[in-house]
């Protein structure tokens, strides 16, 4: 804009310029009948277009909403499924533990027998001496205590006594049955 | 604003050719309004900019919502992952004393009015309290703050009781989560395991010992939520995530841990032991299979064993004077350096009076006997024992002691872990010179020995004493795998030679009878040490132990048992059962197969 060729000319004809400064500015008419149709129109289309936009984002809102209440309502449930799932597990580990497979194995008669004798295939030698079980835990409180236990029923001998003379009604009807494709054992 | 500014300046000239005094009404309606406008522009730059962090801090705060999110500590397994130690939810019911007030409760559909008494009566029905202790706790928190908006209820609850006491409905009672630490094994390896204090703090044995691996980390988590505590959808949420701990593998069978305890502590009990222990060592690997102790400790319920002591594992952590069963050392030692052999002959008397001045006695009067190494093992003769001790110098005895692992802690990491005693030769005097070669005047961990039998059971190679397979973190992999590379200690030759006297020791020791297991071949070695009465002499009491390997012919399993000052049966009759049946368990638990060949049969006379 601030260049020297400029600068020259403006200095060559300057009255030239002053009088193209003055020339009258004219209002250009505008042609208002021409636009009223279209102005409503716009209008119309505008305000439809807001409110079909405002109507959209409820719709959109109350749906996010209603996402956000079944999140929180699954969520609650999941996480009441967890905790039951984590008390039932822990149950499952508290009977899983020696000193209460070995309380409710003697509760219903069984004995250990520390005194192993195996028969050697080979020679068909018997190696140990076969003797009936001595029980060696048998009988004997658990010495190794599990506080988490403590409250837990023991199966007895006399409740399975009466689990079995219930039971004892239910005739067993069919022999078991043999999958058509696993073959018989052969001994050698 | 800037459209309220110009309409009020395009309405001046308007106004202004009216007339005068409205110009001046306009005049004071625009300066008015300017003053106005003046006031909310400062007020919104001061809310928007000068204010903008505080209250933008203060509108989260109302909103969010912040949630400690729970690293779970991780879990100590078994050697088949059966878990020894996990982490559970548990609860602490908590209360606001101020609000405890009576509220109504809709019961078949009639309003009834539920007072505090008869909601704290509720509550301590399922939390196993009286409902006056409830009271009790409302109106002592009220004494010390009127506003008090916290107390506890009941801490530490399961779920069950949770829900119970949420299903009662009763709006001052809140519930909070509170991770707890469960042994669903109870004293099963309490021992070996340790225990959190009240805090969560490790107190002992590998919860302290492996906290580096174990240890979690808590997250933290802050969303937005509206007043009925649904999360606004799409505020923000920053969350920290929780570290999980990683899971502590032991070399532990739990299910053989179990029947070892039981064991001990009823032979332990029957012959009224001060204290007992006993480990299972896997010969080829070193790893330990069980370590039992009793008393014990059921970590689950910490305050049931009274004596602090009795809550560790002694077997690590308190060494004593082995006596005889080290003598398998001894022999060990002078097989091994080829000063004698099996068939060296020597005479025993009942009193040996060596030239530097010590005095070894038998413990029982007799005459002179010609006798093998195997004949000094069977009979557990001091003299005998001394006589082949002396072959060697007492450096070279020192220098197989220490490469047997005594005087040093083994490898296991244990939290305080005892290394024994075993002073330097310089500082033996002439009686400590002879006592060492029968375990008295040093001092081993029931590690220690059974690290020694492990050693000649290996073939002379001593495996690395393990308990934790390493630390496994969550994707799977191990850290912390401890070495397992062996040092060959004695020669396979000397180590089978001492594996075939500890086998006729095993065949002709008094206790033959009472340690029998049928089928298979065993070499074991008893011990009757004198206990320290800890004034630096010998009490009445003895530490008798039973240390041995099974199958003689493929070593597989060592056993060593040791019970302190038994008062109704200080002999190695005490162990002998002990050893037996723990030996048959884990020979039949582990399928090892019987022995085939016949024992051999070595000169004990000459």
């Amino acid at each position: 804009m601030s260049d020297n060729l400029a600068r020259v000319s403006f200095e060559a004809e300057p009255t030239q310029v002053e009088t193209s400064v003055y020339r009258p500015f004219r209002i250009v008419s505008s042609a208002p009948s021409r636009r009223t149709r279209p102005r409503i129109f716009y209008a119309l289309t505008a305000v439809a277009g807001m409110a079909a936009i405002i109507v959209a984002q409820l719709l959109l809102s109350v749906g996010i909403s209603q996402g956000a209440y079944e999140i929180a309502g699954l969520q609650s449930s999941q996480s009441t499924l967890a905790r039951t799932a984590a008390s039932v597990t822990e149950d499952l580990a508290k009977v899983s533990s020696p000193q209460s497979l070995a309380a409710n194995a003697e509760g219903l008669g069984l004995v250990t027998n520390s005194n192993p004798v195996y028969l050697r295939l080979s020679d068909g030698a018997v190696l140990g001496a076969p003797a009936s079980a001595s029980g060696s835990q048998a009988g004997a409180a658990s010495l190794v205590p599990n506080a988490l236990l403590a409250g837990s029923p023991v199966l007895s001998q006399l409740s399975s006594d009466a689990a079995a003379k219930s039971a004892g009604t239910v005739a067993i009807t069919s022999a078991p049955v043999v999958p058509a494709g696993l073959a018989a054992p052969t001994t050698r | 604003m800037s459209v309220r500014t110009s309409s009020a300046q395009d309405g001046a000239p308007t106004h202004s050719t009216t007339s005068r005094p409205g110009r001046r009404r306009t005049v004071v309606t625009i300066l008015v309004l300017f003053a106005v406008i003046a006031v909310f522009l400062v007020r919104l730059v001061d809310i928007q900019v000068v204010q903008a962090d505080s209250l933008t801090k203060d509108s989260v705060g109302n909103r969010s919502v912040g949630q400690v999110v729970y690293g779970s500590r991780g879990e100590i397994v078994d050697e088949n992952g059966v878990v020894l130690a996990g982490t559970v939810m548990r609860y602490n019911i908590t209360m606001s004393p101020t609000n405890a007030k009576v509220f109504k409760r809709t019961v078949d559909g009639k309003r009834v009015d539920v007072s505090v008494a008869d909601a704290a009566a509720e509550i301590g029905a399922v939390t196993g309290q009286t409902g006056d202790a409830i009271l009790l706790t409302i109106s002592n928190a009220l004494e010390a703050n009127a506003e008090a908006n916290f107390a506890y209820i009941a801490q530490k609850v399961d779920v069950d009781v949770l829900r119970a006491v949420q299903d009662l409905h009763i709006p001052w009672t809140y519930s909070e989560n509170s991770p707890s630490r469960v042994y669903p094994n109870g004293a099963v390896a309490g021992n070996i395991l340790g225990f959190l204090s009240g805090e969560g703090v490790p107190q002992a044995g590998l919860e302290s010992g492996q906290d580096a691996c174990l240890a979690s980390t808590n997250g933290k988590e802050t969303y937005e939520k509206g007043a009925d505590g649904v999360r606004i959808p799409g505020s923000s949420v920053t969350k920290t995530e929780a570290v999980d701990g990683g899971d502590v593998v032991t070399t532990i069978n739990y299910d053989l841990q179990w029947f070892v305890q039981q064991t001990l502590a009823a032979r332990a009990q029957e012959t009224g032991a001060a204290w007992a222990n006993a480990v299972v060592q896997d010969a080829k690997t070193g790893k330990l299979l069980a370590v039992a102790d009793y008393p014990s400790v059921d970590p689950n319920d910490v305050g049931a064993t009274k004596n602090p002591d009795d809550r560790g594992s002694r077997a690590f952590t308190q060494s004593f004077e082995p006596g005889s069963t080290f003598k398998a050392l001894t022999a060990a030692s002078v097989l091994d350096a080829g000063v004698a052999t099996l068939d060296t002959g020597i005479v025993a008397p009942f009193r040996y009076l060596p030239s530097n001045g010590a005095n070894i006695n038998d413990s029982h009067s007799h005459p002179d006997q010609n006798m093998t190494l195997t004949g000094v093992l069977i009979d557990s003769s001091n003299t005998g024992m001394s006589i082949f001790g002396e072959m060697l110098t007492d450096q070279q005895r020192y220098d197989y002691m220490k490469a047997f692992g005594v005087g040093t802690a083994t490898e296991t990491g244990f939290p305080r872990e005892d290394g024994g005693i075993l002073h330097p030769v310089d500082e033996w005097d002439n009686q400590t010179s002879y006592a060492t070669m029968f375990g008295q005047g040093l001092t081993t961990s029931a590690l220690q020995v059974a690290s020694i039998y492990q050693t000649i059971a290996n073939d002379g190679v001593r495996m690395p004493v393990t308990l934790v397979e390493g630390c496994r973190q969550a994707d799977g992999t191990m850290t912390n795998v401890p070495a397992t590379v062996g040092s060959q200690v004695l020669s396979e030759q000397a180590a089978n030679e001492t594996s075939d006297v500890l086998e006729m020791v095993y065949q002709k020791s008094w206790v033959s009878s009472k340690w029998n297991i049928p089928g298979y071949r065993v070499a074991a070695k008893t011990g009757t040490a004198q206990m320290p009465d800890g004034h630096g002499g010998y009490s009445n009491g003895y530490l008798v132990s039973v240390s041995g390997f099974a199958p003689a012919d493929d070593p597989q399993y060592v056993v060593s048992v040791s019970i302190a000052d038994p008062v109704k049966l200080n002999t190695s009759a005490a162990p002998a059962p002990v050893f037996q049946e723990v030996m048959s368990q884990v020979l039949k638990k582990y399928r090892a197969v019987p022995s085939g060949a016949s024992a051999p049969d070595l000169p004990s006379t000459w």
